[in-house]
C-alpha cells in the first residue's frame, strides 16, 4: 500500500518534471543552448509569489499571475543582456554555458541576499485531502496534477496548432525555413524564452504552494529538467514527457526501496546510462551518425 | 611495385538506404599523382573517408601495401603514415605555425606521458623544432613561423596543413580539393611542391579530389572519374579527361 | 601572522588544483565538473587509511594517490564517450553521485558528521604541529607538483593535448589518438587532486562532504576561468586571485550572514564578464569554446 501510495505521489511529480522537461528543452531544442539559468528563473518565480502574495497581501490567482509574468521578463532580459550579445560576438558553447551558469550564481544569490537562505512556506496551515480508496491525495496534489499535466497537453495541443509555436519546434532543426515562412528569428528567441520562463515559474509556483520555497531549489529543477530531456530524447515531446515521467518514477521507487537521499545520484545514474547505451534518449528513434 | 600501393576493392558505404559509394574499385599507384574527379555529391569525399577510417564500409576492403587497413580508426591508418588533407583544412588556430608542424614530428613512444621526464626529451624537441623549420622553409612559410596559425591566409593555412603531412611523414597523401580558394600564385607553388613530393620520393602516393581541370591535366598521371558513387571512368588524365562522354557527364551536369 | 600562513597553505592547496585540472581543461580543452569529487576522495581516503590501518602520512598520501587513480582511470571510459555538453553533464553525474556516496555511506565516512581528529602529518619521525610547520609542508608538496608537471607541461604530450583541445578530427587524422592521450591526462589529473584532499585533511583535521560539493567544482574551474589555463601561470594567477578575493572581502566589513551570497555573486559576475570580455582569463592561453 505504501508503494501505492509512492507511486500516486510519482504521478504528481511526474506532472512537474514534465514541465520541467519541456520549459527547458524548447530553449535547447531551439535555440541549442543549454540554459542553465532556467534554474534562477524558476527561482524567481517562486520568489515573486511569495512576495506578492506573502509580504504585499495580493490575492492568490494575481501573485501567480504576477510571478509568472515577472519570470517571463526575467528569461528575456537575460537573453536580450547576455546570451544574444555574447552569440552576436560568436560565442561558442562552452562560453555560453558558463555565462549561463554565471547568470544563475548571481541571480540565485540576490534572491537569498534579499530574503535570506532559509526555507519560506507560502501557504500556511495543513493542506485538506481526500481519499481514492486507500490512497490520500491531498487537494494541492491534485491541483498540481491537473494544471501540470493539463499544460503539458495544452502545449502539445500549441505545437500542433499553433503557426508560432510550430516554429519555435523546428526552430532548431531548419532555421532557413523561418525566414522563408517569414518568421524573425529574434522574434522567436524571444517566444522561446517567455514560454520557457513561464512554465519554469509556473512549475515552481506549484511547487512552492506546496512545500515553500529556498533560494537553491533552481539547480535541482533544472538538472531533473535537462536529465528529463536527455534521457527521453531531444527528437519529440512525448519522449520528453517520457523521461520526466521515468525520472519521476525511479525516484518513487527509489523512496520506498532506499531512502530519498540518493535520489540525485540515481537520476545522475540513469543518465549516464543512457547517454551510454541509447545516446539518442530512451523513447527517441535512432538518428544516423551522419545527422548528428 | 603493386604491393606498394594503395588498393581498395569492392568499397560500398550506404546511408539509409543512400548508395554513396557504391562498388568502388581502384588502385593508387607510388610516385604518382592520382586525380578523382566527379560531380558534387559523386562520394568522393565519403571516399576519403572511408579510407582514412573515419566511416566504416559496409563491404569491400583497403589495402594498403600489403596490409588489410579496412576499419581502423583515423589515428591508427595515420600511424601508417597515411595523410590528409580537409577540405575545410582544419589547422590548429591557437597554436603557432611551427607548433602545428611541431607536434607532428615525434612518435608514438615520445608523445606518451613518460617521455616527458626522459634526459633525451629537451634533445628530441630541440632537433624537432629544427626540422620543424626545415619543413616550413620548403613550403615556404618560415617567415611565418612563430605566427598564430588562425591569422594565417587560407592559402597559407593549405600550405601548413601540407607541412604538417610531410612532418608526419606521410607516405599517402590524400588530398580533398588542395587548390579550391587558392590565389593563381599560391596554386602554382602548392602543384610544383606537390610534384616535388612525389619525384623526390617514388614510394610516395597523392590523391587529389579535384575540380579544377587545368589541375588535372598539369598534375595527374591517373585520373578516376566518379558519379553516383561509383567510378564510371578512369584512366591517363588527358584520355579521361578528352574522352567525349566524361566532357558530356561533367560539363553537362555542372551546367 | 598565522592567518596570513594559513592564508598562503589555501593558496597553495588551490595551486595545486589548478594545476591538475588544467591538464583536462586548459590543454585538453575538456570542461570537467568533477574535479572536487577527486579532491574529496583524496580527503576521505588518506583520512581512512590513516585511521583504520595506522598508516603514517606518507604512506597514506601514496594509497591515496593510487586509489583515487583508480577510480579517475575508471570514470573516464564512460566519460571519454562523449564532447561538450555531455562530456560536463556526465562528469557532473559524477561529482553527484561521488559527493552521495560520501554523504550517505555512513558506516564508511560517517557522512554528514565528518571524521573528526585526523592526526597532523608525521615525516620520518618528525611530528608536524605548528601552522609554520604544515606550511613548510605544503610547500614542499608543491615544489614537488612543479618539478612533476612543468616538464609534461613542455613535452610533446603538452603539444598532442593542444592539438587535440583545437581540433580532435585534426589531430587523430595526424595520428594521435584522442581518448588515449584524454584518458592519461583525466587519470592524472584526478590523482593529483588527491594530494591537497591529503594535505587539507590533515591541515584542518576535520573533514566531511560539504566541502567537496559541486559548488567546489564550480569553485575549482572558475579559477581556471579567471585566472586561465593552458599554461602555467594562469591557474597559479588564478588561485591566487580567488584565494585571497574572499580574505579581502572580509575587511569590507560585511555581516557574516550574507558574505557567502555576496561572494558567490561577484563570482558569478566575474564569470560572466570573463566570458564577455577575456575568455582566456588573466593570463591563460587557452580560450573557452
Amino acid at each position: 500500500m505504501l508503494l501505492l501510495q509512492i507511486l500516486l505521489n510519482g504521478l504528481v511529480t511526474a506532472g512537474i518534471y514534465a514541465l520541467l522537461a519541456i520549459g527547458f528543452g524548447m530553449v535547447y531544442r531551439s535555440l541549442r543552448f543549454f540554459h542553465i539559468a532556467y534554474g534562477a528563473v524558476y527561482t524567481a518565480g517562486a520568489y515573486i509569489l511569495y512576495v506578492f502574495y506573502c509580504k504585499l497581501g495580493f490575492p492568490l490567482v494575481i501573485a501567480i499571475f504576477l510571478g509568472i509574468a515577472f519570470s517571463v521578463i526575467l528569461g528575456i532580459l537575460m537573453d536580450t543582456i547576455a546570451y544574444l550579445p555574447l552569440e552576436k560576438k560568436g560565442a561558442t558553447a562552452g562560453v555560453l554555458f558558463i555565462a549561463s551558469l554565471g547568470t544563475y550564481i548571481v541571480i540565485v544569490n540576490l534572491i537569498a541576499l534579499l530574503f535570506g537562505n532559509e526555507v519560506k512556506v507560502v501557504l500556511e496551515g495543513i493542506q485538506p485531502s481526500f481519499n481514492i480508496g486507500p490512497l490520500i491525495l491531498t487537494r494541492l496534489q491534485a491541483i498540481q496534477f491537473i494544471v501540470a499535466w493539463g499544460t503539458v497537453l495544452l502545449f502539445w495541443l500549441a505545437i500542433r496548432k499553433n503557426l508560432t509555436v510550430k516554429a519555435l519546434w523546428a526552430m532548431g532543426e531548419a532555421p532557413v525555413l523561418l525566414k522563408v515562412l517569414g518568421f524573425s528569428w529574434k522574434r522567436l528567441r524571444i517566444y522561446a524564452f517567455g514560454i520557457s520562463s513561464a512554465i519554469a515559474a509556473l512549475a515552481s509556483i506549484l511547487v512552492a504552494l506546496d512545500v515553500g520555497i529556498d533560494p537553491h531549489v533552481g539547480m535541482h529543477a533544472i538538472l531533473t529538467g535537462a536529465v528529463a530531456m536527455l534521457v527521453g530524447g531531444m527528437e519529440n515531446y512525448w519522449a520528453w514527457v517520457g523521461g520526466a515521467f521515468l525520472l519521476a518514477m525511479c525516484q518513487a521507487l527509489s523512496i520506498w526501496k532506499f531512502s530519498a537521499r540518493w535520489q540525485d545520484a540515481l537520476t545522475f545514474a540513469i543518465l549516464i546510462l543512457t547517454l551510454l547505451f541509447r545516446p539518442q534518449g530512451l523513447f527517441s528513434p535512432l538518428k544516423r551518425r551522419e545527422e548528428r | 611495385m603493386m604491393n606498394d600501393g594503395l588498393m581498395i576493392k569492392g568499397l560500398s558505404k550506404s546511408f539509409n538506404g543512400f548508395f554513396a559509394v557504391k562498388e568502388v574499385t581502384a588502385i593508387f599507384l607510388p610516385g604518382r599523382i592520382s586525380a578523382l574527379i566527379g560531380p558534387n555529391g559523386a562520394g568522393k569525399t565519403t571516399l576519403f573517408h572511408l579510407i582514412t577510417g573515419e566511416l566504416k564500409p559496409d563491404k569491400g576492403k583497403i589495402i594498403y601495401k600489403g596490409d588489410d587497413i579496412t576499419g581502423l580508426p583515423p589515428w591508427k591508418i595515420a600511424k601508417k603514415k597515411i595523410g590528409r588533407l580537409f577540405q575545410d583544412v582544419r589547422i590548429f588556430k591557437n597554436m603557432t605555425v611551427l607548433e602545428n608542424v611541431v607536434c607532428s614530428l615525434f612518435s608514438s613512444k615520445e608523445e606518451s606521458l613518460f617521455f616527458s621526464f626522459y634526459p633525451k626529451k629537451r634533445r628530441v624537441m630541440d632537433i624537432a623544432f629544427e626540422k620543424a623549420k626545415d619543413l616550413l622553409s620548403l613550403v615556404g612559410l618560415r617567415k611565418e613561423e612563430n605566427r598564430r596559425a588562425g591569422e594565417l591566409s587560407f592559402g597559407q593555412q593549405k600550405l601548413l596543413a601540407i607541412a604538417r603531412l610531410l612532418a608526419l611523414g606521410a607516405q599517402v597523401l590524400l588530398l580533398d580539393e588542395p587548390t579550391a580558394g587558392l590565389s593563381v600564385s599560391m596554386r602554382e607553388r602548392l602543384l610544383e611542391l606537390l610534384k616535388r613530393i612525389v619525384a623526390e620520393d617514388n614510394k610516395k602516393i597523392i590523391v587529389v579530389v579535384e575540380h579544377n581541370m587545368s589541375v588535372v591535366l598539369n598534375i595527374a598521371h591517373w585520373v578516376y572519374f566518379m558519379n553516383e558513387g561509383k567510378i564510371s571512368f578512369f584512366g591517363r588524365a588527358d584520355h579521361v579527361l578528352g574522352a567525349k562522354e566524361v566532357r558530356e557527364l561533367y560539363l553537362g551536369l555542372s551546367a | 601572522m598565522n592567518y596570513l600562513v594559513h592564508i598562503a597553505i589555501m593558496i597553495e592547496i588551490y595551486i595545486m588544483l589548478a594545476l591538475s585540472l588544467n591538464l583536462v581543461l586548459g590543454f585538453g580543452g575538456l570542461m570537467s565538473l568533477c574535479h572536487a569529487a577527486f579532491y574529496g576522495i583524496g580527503a576521505y581516503a588518506t583520512t581512512l587509511f590513516m585511521l583504520h590501518f595506522h598508516v603514517s602520512f606518507l604512506p597514506a598520501v601514496a594509497f591515496s594517490l593510487a586509489f583515487t587513480a583508480v577510480i579517475a582511470f575508471l570514470l573516464s571510459f564512460p566519460a571519454l564517450r562523449f564532447r561538450g555538453d555531455p562530456f560536463v553533464l556526465v562528469t557532473l553525474g559524477f561529482q553527484i553521485i561521488i559527493y552521495a556516496i560520501l554523504y550517505n555511506w555512513i558506516s564508511l565516512t560517517r557522512g554528514p558528521y565528518g571524521i573528526p581528529g585526523i592526526p597532523r602529518p608525521e615525516i620520518f619521525g618528525f611530528q608536524i604541529t605548528s601552522i609554520k610547520e604544515y606550511f613548510v609542508l605544503a610547500s614542499v608538496f608543491l615544489v614537488i607538483i612543479f618539478i612533476f608537471l612543468i616538464p609534461i607541461y613542455n613535452s610533446p604530450y603538452g603539444l598532442t593535448l593542444k592539438a587535440l583541445r583545437e581540433d580532435e578530427i585534426a589531430a587523430e587524422s595526424l595520428g594521435k589518438s584522442a581518448f588515449r592521450s584524454f584518458l592519461t591526462a583525466f587519470v592524472l589529473a584526478g590523482a593529483l587532486a588527491s594530494i591537497p584532499g591529503s594535505l587539507y585533511a590533515t591541515y584542518v583535521t576535520y573533514i566531511d562532504p560539504t566541502s567537496f560539493t559541486i559548488d567546489e567544482s564550480i569553485f575549482q574551474l572558475t579559477i581556471l576561468l579567471v585566472g586561465g589555463s593552458g599554461n602555467l601561470k594562469g591557474p597559479v594567477a588564478g588561485a591566487i586571485f580567488m584565494v585571497v578575493l574572499p580574505e579581502a572581502l572580509r575587511f569590507l566589513g560585511l555581516p557574516s550572514s550574507i558574505a557567502p551570497n555576496v561572494r558567490q555573486i561577484i563570482y558569478g559576475l566575474l564569470l560572466i564578464v570573463f566570458m564577455f570580455f577575456r575568455p582566456q582569463g588573466f593570463l591563460g592561453e587557452y580560450k573557452v569554446r
